[in-house]
């Protein structure tokens, strides 16, 4: 297995309107490796989403370092973090996130609407294959609304794996889901995330999805623990 | 290459989704490109419309006007000999359209009583030199003059006397006088702005045989189609050869075509220009308005796109595109429109009355429109695209 991250002491701080800093995220220390399933359980405001969102680029730790497959992002320039989150990250929220007024299949086909070469004009053909395989193939031209919440965020997987990534991030899947849904879609990402050996991050409250997860820790004020520390 | 293409795609994508608020958005700017597509191509009818009357009423341009008198008592020189010379200088210099021009009096039988017409005595090329095309019928031709009975042409307001109706002619009109002379009218041409009187025209060799003997013609000259180029040297020329041949006489050259014509047409053109970007800029201020309505409501879209690895420039450039894709097929949609409605009867009947020549839709006008959507839509799309870039990730998902 190679090394896709790692996170050494990594902190996360913001400015409030007062001119306090609120330190989001403390000392955080984390690796994951191709075909990893971690699990990260928190309460609510313990800063889920803003570590998630500095795992997906999408956010810049405020000290500390991430590395990327080996390489200090500190000095990645904006444009290319994009470009790395497009083909090698693939996103999954709670509210599914589908774009209004597209099919499931444009839905799913929009992210290779940044891809290079042959995958863009292809982009149809490989949309439709994942959705049969995430099992909607009769349901490529339905818009979102006429879905249940277990098919939009089926779509939403295969929105998130169609380019093919390696690391998958999940941030509380299930949320918006029942029980027997939410297990059907964390089966269901767990499956395609193992078939394709990309790394699967999850982070939720739900201490049921958590235990999905072969790798687990918990997030608490801030600061990172293993769940077997923690038991320890 | 596929950047562009996922832009385009990207583009269209939004558009048709969002079909109801584009369409409204850009009514405003197909009825502006429209109006201002149709602005251009109605004044360049117009301006033919000048042209074509500033040419009846003065000849094309550029056209000089011969006129001789004896230096003795300021009598012209007999229409015939003048006319002879006049027409030998012409062969001399290789002058193709030049008519000799004499007016008359007479009077016309008409069903309702007699009336004053003007006769004017004229060469074949007059009809290319004032820029006469028949409405019906024929214009004069060489061989009339030989005719057991005068030919004319009567402009419209005679025909109208006479109470002559399309398709009536050849028909017959009786000029009085001591000696009544029947003429057959061959043609019919549009009314004479000029004299503002009911006109005919009659060859200038016809008219001596058939009313030289009972009224002279007067204000006798003889008009020359020139190139404008050296056209002024031309005309001095002719008169100076005029002079030798006929000594005696005193001769003037004049241009007879107005040279102004343009200075008339440029307040009309500003006009109408300044009425057109006055409701072009209405159109592009709306748009930009729901423009910017619109990305506000997107954040969470451009957000999500962006966690799919769309870069700023790629969001910018995908804003951008959607309203210049967007502006243009309305400006297309415009553009069509003024075509439609310059070529239409509608316009023909009723606003092209005065035009001989229609120009054809003006490739300027259209280029000109699409070039202005094109301008709007880059304009209204720089706002929202430069709101879009700015938007943070994590923000726009949370929206």
């Amino acid at each position: 297995m190679s090394e896709l991250l790692r996170l050494t002491d990594v902190t996360r701080t913001v400015k409030l309107p007062d001119d306090t800093d609120l330190h989001i995220l403390t000392g955080v220390d984390l690796t994951v490796s191709t075909g990893d399933h971690i699990g990260i359980i928190g309460r609510s405001g313990t800063g889920k989403s803003t570590l998630l969102n500095l795992l997906g680029l999408l956010d810049r730790p405020t000290t500390g370092t991430l590395a990327w497959a080996g390489h200090d992002t500190r000095t990645l320039r904006a444009r290319a973090a994009a470009q790395i989150r497009g083909r090698d990250v693939g996103f999954v929220f709670q509210q599914f996130n589908l774009l209004p007024g597209r099919t499931a299949l444009e839905n799913v086909a929009a992210p290779l609407m940044y891809a290079p070469g042959s995958a863009f004009w292809k982009r149809r053909e490989i949309a439709a294959t994942m959705l049969e395989r995430v099992g909607l193939g009769a349901r490529l031209d339905s818009m979102p609304e006429s879905l249940s919440g277990g098919e939009q965020q089926r779509v939403a997987i295969a929105r998130a794996i169609v380019r093919g990534p390696k690391i998958v991030l999940a941030d509380e899947p299930t949320g918006a889901l029942d029980l027997e849904t939410g297990a059907e879609v964390m089966g269901l990402l767990d499956g395609i995330t193992h078939e394709t050996g990309a790394a699967l991050i999850t982070i939720t409250h739900d201490v049921a999805v958590a235990a999905m997860a072969r790798q687990r820790f918990r997030l608490e004020g801030g600061r990172l623990h293993s769940l077997v520390d923690v038991a320890a | 290459m596929t950047g562009f293409a996922a832009a385009i795609v990207e583009a269209w994508q939004e558009l048709r989704i969002h079909r109801l608020r584009v369409l409204l958005s850009l009514i405003g700017v197909g009825v502006a490109v429209c109006a201002l597509t149709c602005a251009v191509a109605v004044s360049s009818i117009a301006k033919q419309a000048l042209v074509e009357q500033a040419e009846r009423e003065g000849g094309r341009p550029t056209t000089y006007g011969l006129y001789a008198y004896s230096n003795e008592n300021g009598e012209p020189p007999p229409p015939a000999e003048s006319r002879r010379v006049f027409d030998e200088i012409m062969d001399e210099f290789d002058i193709t359209y030049h008519s000799a021009i004499g007016e008359s009096d007479a009077t016309v039988a008409l069903p309702t009583g007699s009336r004053h017409v003007s006769l004017r005595a004229v060469d074949v090329a007059y009809a290319d030199l004032r820029r006469m095309v028949p409405e019906q019928g024929r214009w004069l031709d060489a061989k009339d003059a030989q005719n057991l009975s005068p030919a004319v042409v009567v402009d419209a307001r005679l025909m109208k006397a006479l109470r002559l109706g399309p398709d009536s002619l050849p028909a017959t009109v009786t000029f009085g006088g001591e000696t009544p002379i029947t003429a057959t009218i061959v043609g019919q041409v549009r009314k004479d702005e000029q004299s503002g009187r009911s006109t005919a025209y009659i060859l200038f060799d016809a008219y001596d045989r058939w009313f030289g003997a009972t009224q002279q013609m007067f204000d006798v000259n003889f008009q020359m189609w020139v190139p404008p180029k050296g056209a002024k040297p031309l005309s001095k020329a002719v008169a100076q050869e005029f002079s030798s041949q006929l000594p005696g006489l005193q001769v003037q050259v004049n241009r007879q075509d107005s040279s102004d014509r343009g200075e008339s047409f440029k307040t009309f053109k500003y006009v109408v220009g300044g009425i057109s970007a006055l409701i072009l800029l209405l159109g592009a201020m709306s748009l930009l308005n729901i423009a910017l309505v619109t990305i506000k409501q997107r954040v969470r879209e451009i957000g999500i796109r962006r966690s799919f690895g769309a870069t700023t420039s790629r969001v910018f450039f995908s804003v951008m595109m959607e309203s210049v894709v967007a502006t243009f097929v309305a400006g297309l949609v415009g553009v069509v429109g003024a075509v439609g409605i310059v070529n239409s009867p509608l316009i023909a009947d009723h606003v092209i009355t005065n035009v001989t020549d229609i120009p054809p839709f003006p490739i300027s006008a259209a280029v000109l429109g699409l070039v202005v959507s094109l301008a709007v839509g880059s304009l209204a799309g720089l706002l929202p695209a430069l709101i879009a870039v700015r938007v943070k990730i994590i923000d726009a998902i949370r929206f």
